[in-house]
């Protein structure tokens, strides 16, 4: 297969940037104070962040790109990263577009990836191919499985249309559990864990095509219409600081470099493009309906 | 075959090669199961070792998930785990909540989020925690409470598929079968043979007293004494001794039978002077009568009629005592004739005691059988029923021959013949003479012509006295001209 072999003769000849990568992901619990010159870069599982090899190839790409070591971090939760990205341990991030409209004040925007050539994504809501649930309305009464309390698609839209029908998550549904993680979405509602799931519509798509496994055993009943992807945003005050303008850089620029194109392949997405915050009024709109219903 | 279900009857060489084959088996089933036990202990020692540290893992892994009540946790832990323990194959694993329903399962279509644990389930998981096994069923039961700080935050029930494990303990078992078949199989073939290898001396043995039952004394020949183990060596030179011993006595018995002839024809020979003697003084008589009244034709008719009948009857007597001494001039046919001058060689016996001979001779054309011999026997148990009867008593001799057989039959008045006498006609009897001067000579070598002539002599008694029928075969005219 050639995807299997170009991974793998990427896997090999990376070994020492995914050492690296481990090193700065591990590194990141250090403050930031003790390597003034590095940048350190939050990830959320709004794409496919197990994927070790993307990572490496990430982090060699953005340090090269940067001219500094890059530090990737991971946490489990969408806030953690939020908060850590809010109090200035982190120079950037990649989050979801929830937590962006809600610090939208404090946030900018540095690049919004394209997918299908668009910087959009669809929100979809899933359950388990043995389900006799054709609509949304159908999965009344089962077992949710959310991905994260800040996911549009993992969370807000699924709240959105539950609050559009005057209800709440544990009004609806018999119970729900967050698994922090689209693909464990998947695996949930696909292994019969839970028997409906709220999950990005990004993700099950790429994840059709490489995981077929595990997405042939869900089944899509409801697609929200077209919203922002998920962006990669800085605070505000460091806008105008050249390694941000240097990571924005980078980003949209990433067709242009082989390396670069590696990492797009890998993410499956078209590129990055710059943005306005108009891109995500509609998931504002969402969170505003909810929370005047909470 | 009745005698089939005998042990004690089998041969040596079936009988060991099955003992040993008993012995092998029971060995082997014996070994077999201290094995198969051993390795199943161990197995389960094994096993609870591993599922020990399964569980140990596990509960590491999903104690605070179960803590803070996160369902995807402990699925991702159990998921996880599913293959990631050596040794340990669960079918499906449940956390239950202390309120009895499932936290998470392996298996979340069979055993759903928030659903009970089926009590029939539950039932079969040791109540106090620990592993139970079930071989039969292939499967392993293991459950654990998980606590902190004292407090029960939940259980854990896992079933574990242990078909490997009784798999291998069924390939041992195979292994053990085919490897302590094959050992048996090889030890009682190997044993017959060389039973077989070993006995080959008794079957020389046996051959030679076989020989010995037929009449012929011979001795092993020296050939066969070097080639067997000293122990049979020293039992064929015993048996040499004894068909040497055997041998000569044999000499020694048919010289005494032969001596026992001709004293019996003395004492015929005295018999028959008397019986000649008796009619000389008439006949001399009848010769004086004629000298002094010849002239008369009467008188000289009846002293010569006279003269004749005396004269026959010296005759018959001589005719008789001159065919028991030489033997008739065909030795391999049997007359009515050869049988019927009998009763005058025995008519001194008869005559001094009064004896009334019934004489039923049925023979009606030659048979094919050895005359002399037949004649023997016949004048012998004559005879021994003359001399058996009482005074005045009543002796019965009938002969008769058809399809095959010629039968004689003498029955005598006397006091019976004793069993040990009569054993002395058996054929199967042993071959031995009863030592000279004892009684039954007579009687031991009429067996023998009996024997030797493939008949058989039967003693009845039929209330008084004995009757000793003897029957013997002969060949039928068609077969003797088949084998012209």
């Amino acid at each position: 297969m050639p995807h299997g072999h170009r991974d793998r003769h990427r896997f090999w000849t990376s070994r020492r940037a995914i050492l690296c990568g481990f090193a700065g992901v591990v590194g990141a619990s250090v403050t930031r104070a003790n390597d003034e010159a590095s940048f350190s870069f939050g990830l959320t599982p709004v794409f496919l962040d197990n994927n070790i090899p993307l990572l490496s190839l990430l982090q060699e790409y953005l340090s090269q790109q940067l001219d500094r070591p890059i530090v990737l971090v991971k946490r489990r939760t969408y806030r953690e990263i939020s908060m850590m990205l809010l109090s200035g341990q982190l120079d950037a991030a990649w989050i979801c577009d929830f937590p962006y409209v809600q610090y939208q004040d404090r946030l900018t925007l540095l690049a919004v990836p394209l997918y299908k050539d668009r910087p959009l994504r669809q929100a979809y809501v899933i359950v388990n191919k043995g389900s006799k649930a054709r609509i949304f309305d159908d999965i009344r009464g089962t077992v949710h499985a959310f991905s994260d309390p800040d996911s549009t698609s993992g969370y807000l839209v699924t709240c959105w249309l539950l609050a559009l029908r005057g209800q709440t998550p544990a009004e609806f549904f018999q119970n729900s559990f967050f698994t922090y993680s689209h693909r464990n979405i998947i695996r949930a509602i696909g292994g019969g864990l839970g028997e409906s799931g709220s999950v990005e519509g990004y993700i099950w798509d790429v994840m059709k095509e490489r995981e077929p496994h595990l997405v042939d055993n869900t089944r899509i009943v409801f697609r929200s219409e077209w919203l922002g992807f998920p962006p990669v945003v800085a605070l505000g005050a460091s806008r105008d600081l050249p390694v941000t303008q240097a990571l924005s850089a980078a980003l949209l620029g990433m067709t242009s470099d082989r390396l670069g194109r590696e990492i797009l392949s890998l993410l499956a997405l078209d590129g990055f493009t710059k943005a306005s915050p108009d891109l995500y009024e509609s998931t504002a709109e969402k969170w505003r309906l909810v929370k005047q219903q909470s | 075959m009745p005698s089939l279900l005998r042990i004690a009857t089998w041969p040596l060489m079936v009988k060991v090669p099955v003992l040993v084959a008993g012995l092998m088996v029971t060995v082997a089933f014996t070994i077999s199961q201290v094995v198969l036990w051993r390795f199943a202990q161990d197995q389960e020692s094994h096993l609870s070792v591993v599922t020990s540290a399964y569980l140990d893992g596990l509960s590491a892994a999903i104690l605070p998930a179960i803590i803070r009540g996160d369902v995807w946790e402990v699925f991702d832990a159990l998921d996880r785990g599913r293959r990631r323990y050596a040794g340990v194959e669960p079918r499906f694993v449940i956390v239950e909540l202390p309120n009895g329903t499932v936290l998470a399962a392996s298996d979340p279509l069979r055993f759903p989020v928030h659903s009970a644990v089926p009590e029939e389930l539950r039932r079969q998981f040791p109540a106090d925690g620990g592993l139970l096994i079930d071989a039969a069923a292939g499967r392993a039961w293991l459950a654990r409470t998980l606590r902190t700080e004292g407090f029960s935050v939940g259980r854990l029930f896992a079933e574990i598929d242990i078909a490997d494990l009784l798999s291998d303990r069924r390939e041992i078992l195979v292994t053990l079968v085919l490897v302590n078949g094959c050992l048996t199989l090889t030890f009682v073939l190997g044993g017959y043979v060389a039973l077989k290898r070993m006995l080959q001396p008794l079957g020389v043995l046996t051959r030679y007293v076989e020989q010995i039952r037929d009449g012929r004394v011979d001795r092993i020949p020296e050939g066969y004494r070097s080639r067997v183990a000293s122990e049979f060596g020293q039992l064929f030179d015993r048996f040499n001794s004894m068909a040497r011993a055997l041998s000569e006595r044999q000499t020694l018995a048919s010289q005494l039978a032969e001596q026992e002839k001709y004293a019996m024809l003395g004492r015929l020979a005295s018999g028959m002077a008397h019986e000649v003697n008796n009619p000389l003084g008439g006949m001399l008589n009848a010769i004086d009568t004629i000298q002094a009244h010849g002239n008369d034709p009467a008188v000289l008719q009846t002293s010569l009629d006279f003269l004749k009948r005396g004269l026959a009857g010296i005759r018959n007597v001589a005719r008789a005592a001159l065919v028991t001494y030489k033997g008739s001039s065909d030795a391999n046919l049997l007359t009515q004739s050869d049988l019927d001058d009998l009763p005058f060689l025995v008519q001194h016996e008869t005559g001094a005691r009064r004896l009334r001979l019934d004489w039923q001779n049925r023979i009606s054309e030659p048979l094919a059988i050895n005359g002399p011999a037949v004649r023997q026997i016949t004048l012998n148990l004559l005879l021994n029923a003359c001399a058996a009867s009482p005074l005045g008593g009543h002796v019965t001799v009938t002969t008769s021959g058809s399809a095959g057989t010629l039968r004689i039959a003498v029955a005598d008045q006397g006091p019976g013949l004793p069993e040990d006498m009569a054993a002395l006609l058996d054929q199967g009897a042993p071959a031995t003479a009863p030592s000279p001067g004892s009684k039954g000579l007579g009687l031991w070598m009429t067996g023998q012509l009996v024997h030797r002539l493939d008949g058989r002599a039967d003693v009845e008694y039929p209330g008084v006295g004995t009757r000793v029928v003897v029957t013997l075969p002969f060949l039928l005219k068609e077969a003797l001209d088949a084998a012209a």
